[in-house]
């Protein structure tokens, strides 16, 4: 503990790189994640195929040389389409969970390090949110602003952070009332400084772990809203568009469903990795060697 | 009638695995309860004892004429009982039914029917004209439901009376001069009027059964039921055991019961059509419903004379909502016509042997085959639209495919949107809408281009070409012309020869087809397995089979 008072914070994150890079699994994840965010990034100049040229003549054809992961119906590259799904179902994966991080760690940590009237007024209207049919929020959402993948994000994001400010406020009631908050106290950290510095630091194992569960029910989420002509259209396309066509189709065509499903549950298994590893790394009560 | 799915998409291949021990089942079923021996099958013992096996699709909401609305309940009906007028099997043109014939006054408003002295109910009751004011009574009770309660609206004060605004039924267009004679008044010249006597909303039903078991305007009362039901077709009810089988034998009491050759009909629902092909394959079925989109290539490849592909009545198009700026140039919405490959569309994308569609009224519609020049010209599009002011697609406005959600709309958008895409270079967004979200956007104008289809409720030019008046209902896209409404109102009637008024037609839809405001795609076929022993089992338009007319015979080699 005295350390962690002593160094400035940053200590911490060296620990944790230290401890993270001992653990293998994680360090595959983070690859293949690093991978395939920068396949995304250059996908417009490196894929093999336009994700809208069609070829009907050949229509759905399995995998060959020509293309690595076979055609769909409408004779489309299935890798080019994958690629550029990945750029949505990613964006959308990170953005909307980063936006309903940032929300809800700092709302569930507000709410539970003051706890009384202010605690209950935030987790009030945390809980007028939650029974809002969080469809028909979204829907309002896009209706009032327009259809906008952007305004997609923020939308989910928007109704994904009500849990994570749960977590995150039960976390800080536990923590609040302990020693070393105390002893920042009578140090007379100011209370934001102990918030940021010590509270939040010290709640980042569930928030990890809830994180890595989120980031794959958000692109869930996109296709579903795609799929009722909220989110993303055709010829764009995502992972959970993909797999829901490739539903449609799996007798006839298996490759349509089977290529993006490995993209996403490769994602998904990288990012639970990541996951575990950054919860043990970054979790100051584990000790350090 | 709208269209909501398409037929024949290719939603159907879901449940193959279950459908293997379902087939397994039914065949059990089929042979247990048709007690043929081991080793033979359906098709060869029904064609001994003259029993047709039909796969039916699904199992009936209801046999009440005057309540059901869908193909399986029409294919059943039609078997059991028979209206004024029948068709024609090959060229659905009227032939005399109950009625043995019927004159109409010079001005085409009064019909005058004379049933057939040997007319009666499978109870053997006499069947009178009587039967009919009461049955239409009955059909345009509003308590009753009958959404077919329209096609009665021709008939002089029908809809008045079904709307309510008139209370006494003596005053609508039909009475029983005496128990043989039947007089029809309508509302105006109804040349299809014939052919609606042949639709099961304004079959007879039998009034003592009906009361026996509930009241007139009474819906779902066991009327209907095996044991209960008396009809006056070529065939009575027998047997209907729910999602098994429903059997029908022929009516001895039928005016015509010599001329039926079958005698038996056992009509089984199947709703997974790759089970139902395979029952056929194996023999216990004569005729199926439809057959999977994925195996129509087969079939075809394999020339195999049991496949039937024939044209439906009904159209596939899309709407161009002509109030909106880049559509009021009937060039651009030429140029959109223009540029669909409908050929590569129907081989590729829906694949259930559709016929590329040029005009909006189906080839072949009692004898109207719409001539047009439009045609798949990517180079001709690109052209109008360059005359129109969007060379090379430049400058055109933001436009989007409006479609109600379902997998089939959306296949046909995509392949479409690239194909405006490649062949005139403007962007098209897609936006699917929930079904009756899609049909308020539609009725409010909110659109740029929708999907649409529509099957005709009766054969004749005028369903279809009657949906573009001005204002008219099922226009929505904001089309009017009032040349082409005088056509369809004022001159088309006004012809007394079938061909006259088929020139009219014609007219009318070279005028629809210039001004383009809704992008025929295709025509809807029945695709079904008929197997060889079935005879006189002619394709038409309607898919309306005359079972009185089939008999079964094994080609000889």
């Amino acid at each position: 503990m005295a350390d962690a008072i002593e160094g400035h914070g940053s200590s911490l994150w060296k620990d944790a790189w230290i401890k993270l890079s001992k653990n293998r699994l994680a360090l595959f994840g983070l690859a293949v994640l690093i991978m395939l965010i920068l396949t995304s990034l250059l996908t417009p100049l490196i894929a093999p195929y336009g994700y809208e040229t069609q070829n009907l003549d050949m229509g759905a054809t399995a995998p060959s040389l020509l293309h690595w992961l076979g055609t769909d119906i409408f004779g489309r590259d299935m890798l080019t389409r994958i690629m550029y799904g990945g750029r949505v179902s990613l964006m959308v994966g990170f953005i909307a969970t980063a936006v309903a991080l940032v929300i809800g760690i700092l709302w569930g940590a507000i709410a539970g390090f003051f706890g009384g009237r202010l605690d209950a007024v935030m987790m009030r209207i945390v809980d007028v949110l939650y029974a809002l049919p969080f469809m028909i929020f979204i829907i309002l959402l896009m209706v009032v602003f327009g259809r906008n993948i952007l305004l997609l994000f923020l939308a989910i994001g928007a109704v994904e952070w009500l849990t994570m400010a749960r977590i995150v406020r039960s976390q800080v009631m536990a923590l609040r009332n302990q020693e070393f908050v105390e002893a920042a106290n009578s140090l007379g950290l100011s209370q934001w400084t102990i918030i940021r510095r010590h509270i939040i630091p010290n709640t980042l194992g569930p928030v990890i772990v809830y994180t890595t569960l989120t980031i794959p029910s958000v692109m869930l989420l996109e296709a579903f809203l795609s799929f009722l002509g909220l989110g993303i259209q055709p010829p764009e396309s995502s992972w959970g568009l993909l797999i829901n066509y490739g539903v449609e189709t799996m007798e006839e065509f298996p490759w349509l469903l089977i290529f993006p499903g490995i993209a996403l549950s490769l994602t998904l298994f990288a990012l639970n990795f990541l996951g575990d590893g950054l919860r043990d790394a970054l979790d100051p009560r584990t000790s350090k060697d | 009638m709208i269209f909501y799915s398409d037929k024949y998409s290719t939603r159907h291949h879901f449940k193959a695995l279950s459908s293997d021990f379902k087939a397994l089942l039914l065949l059990t079923i089929v042979f247990g309860l048709t007690g043929c021996g081991n080793n033979e099958s359906n098709v060869s013992s029904g064609n001994k004892t003259g029993t047709l096996y039909w796969g039916n699709g699904t199992e009936p909401q209801s046999l009440d004429p005057q309540i059901a609305t869908g193909v399986p309940e029409h294919h059943i009906i039609s078997a059991l009982m028979e209206g004024l007028v029948l068709k024609d099997r090959k060229t659905l043109e009227p032939r005399p039914g109950v009625a043995e014939s019927w004159d109409i006054t010079k001005n085409g408003t009064v019909y005058t029917f004379k049933l057939r002295d040997s007319a009666r109910w499978s109870n053997g009751d006499k069947h009178i004209a009587q039967d009919y004011v009461w049955s239409w009574w009955r059909a345009l009770q509003p308590a009753l439901g009958n959404l077919y309660a329209y096609m009665l609206f021709p008939i002089k004060n029908a809809q008045q009376y079904y709307e309510g605004d008139i209370t006494d039924f003596s005053e609508v267009g039909v009475k029983a001069i005496d128990d043989q004679t039947l007089q029809v008044t309508l509302n105006y010249p109804t040349p299809y009027f014939l052919q609606l006597l042949d639709h099961y909303s304004l079959f007879p039903v039998h009034q003592a059964t009906i009361e026996k078991f509930g009241t007139a305007d009474q819906r779902g009362t066991r009327w209907t039921y095996e044991g209960n039901l008396v009809s006056n077709g070529p065939f009575q009810l027998v047997d209907w055991k729910i999602n098994r089988r429903i059997v029908v034998q022929s009516n001895p009491y039928y005016w015509d019961a010599n001329n039926v050759s079958l005698k038996e009909i056992v009509f089984i629902p199947i709703e997974n059509i790759v089970t139902e092909e395979r029952m056929f394959r194996a023999g216990q079925l004569h005729v199926t419903s439809s057959l999977p989109a994925d195996k129509i290539s087969t079939y075809r490849e394999a020339n195999d004379p049991e496949l039937r592909v024939a044209p439906y009545l009904g159209t596939y198009y899309y709407r161009l909502n002509v109030r909106k700026p880049q559509f009021q140039d009937p060039r651009v919405r030429r140029a959109l016509a223009m540029s669909v490959d409908r050929q590569r569309l129907v081989d590729n994308i829906t694949r259930g042997g559709q016929i590329p569609a040029y005009a909006m009224t189906p080839p072949g519609t009692m004898g109207y085959y719409p001539k047009s020049d439009l045609k798949f010209d990517p180079k001709g599009a690109r052209r109008l639209l360059a005359e129109a002011g969007y060379p090379n697609g430049e400058g055109f406005p933001a436009t989007e495919i409006l479609y109600n959600t379902n997998e089939g709309h959306r296949k046909i958008a995509v392949a479409l949107q690239e194909m405006w895409k490649k062949n005139l270079n403007v962007d098209i967004r897609l936006l699917n809408q929930e079904w009756k979200v899609y049909l308020n956007s539609e009725s409010a104008g909110e659109y740029e281009i929708s999907r649409a289809g529509w099957i005709g409720d009766y054969v004749d030019p005028n369903n279809f070409l009657d949906l573009f008046l001005c204002g008219g209902g099922n226009n929505r896209t904001g089309w009017c012309n009032e040349e082409y409404d005088r056509l369809i109102l004022d001159v088309a009637p006004s012809k007394s020869s079938h061909k006259e008024r088929l020139e009219v037609f014609q007219q009318a839809e070279t005028m629809l087809l210039n001004e383009m405001p809704i992008i025929p795609i295709y025509t809807y076929t029945t695709v079904q397995l008929v197997d060889s022993s079935v005879k006189n089992f002619d394709a038409n338009i309607m898919n309306a089979a005359s079972y009185k007319d089939i008999y079964l015979q094994v080609n000889q080699e």
